[in-house]
């Protein structure tokens, strides 16, 4: 069933706050009401399913099976190696008794964590972006 | 040309170079635990739809009370009158007049 919404984007908005979606709609017919006029942001005055579509940043699927793949783009795959190896290192570090040991495996853990954050930080956007092509670079007319 | 992509088990076979001994249960507990942090570096795009109640202005969006894994919303549509889906402004302060707790 369609809304009633003919310029949704004039009357209808969003917002959030915590873990809750607000969709709120300056329509309405109550022209005695005080606060509930035509004009008046309140709450979405209609039943629509599937009226709302929202567009999202998710959270990856886990992984239960070898033969799984994990549910992030390929270019980061090998990263995960990064990842697992600098907990492990922290792990070993932790649990040994010979303070070189534990200094050296304290090293690997940041290298290893570094070479992590800047795959996923510094490097992330670049290797996630899909846009390709030269970038053009107008400078201003002066004249 | 097949796309390079490591699967658990690849991965468990790099890090076992360095330690042969860890137990495949928390190997899989850390891949996971770099998903999740991965995640939180807008990854993965993803789209639901969710049905409006008359006069209900709140709507769950929580990993447990919805049955979608909700990182950061970047865009909402409204359906209109013609049954399509329509960019809606999203209001910046949050602060209107008439608040409702439904």
């Amino acid at each position: 069933m369609a809304s009633n919404h003919k310029h949704p984007e004039n009357d209808v908005a969003w917002f959030i706050v915590g873990d809750k979606l607000a969709i709120i709609t300056t329509e309405g017919t109550d022209s005695t009401s005080v606060h509930s006029k035509s004009g008046d942001w309140k709450a979405i005055d209609e039943a629509v399913t599937d009226g709302v579509l929202i567009h999202y940043y998710a959270e990856p699927n886990t992984v239960d099976e070898l033969s799984d793949y994990p549910d992030i783009d390929n270019a980061m795959h090998a990263n995960i190696v990064d990842y697992v190896k600098s907990k492990l290192y922290i792990d070993r570090a932790g649990s040994s008794a010979d303070p070189n040991a534990s200094g050296t495996a304290m090293n690997l853990s940041m290298l290893h964590e570094k070479q992590w954050k800047d795959a996923l930080v510094k490097f992330g956007t670049r290797r996630r972006d899909k846009i390709g092509g030269l970038r053009a670079v107008r400078t201003f007319d002066l004249r | 040309m097949a796309v390079r992509r490591l699967t658990v088990k690849n991965i468990i076979s790099r890090v076992r170079q360095t330690f042969p001994e860890a137990p495949e249960t928390y190997l899989y507990n850390l891949i996971n635990d770099a998903l999740l942090e991965a995640g939180l570096y807008r990854t993965k795009v993803e789209y639901a739809k969710a049905t409006t109640v008359k006069d209900q202005m709140w709507y769950d969006i929580s990993d447990t009370g919805s049955s979608v894994d909700i990182n950061k919303v970047f865009r909402v549509d409204f359906m209109d009158s013609a049954g399509d889906y329509i960019k809606i402004p999203r209001m910046l302060d949050g602060e209107i007049l008439k608040m409702d707790i439904t």
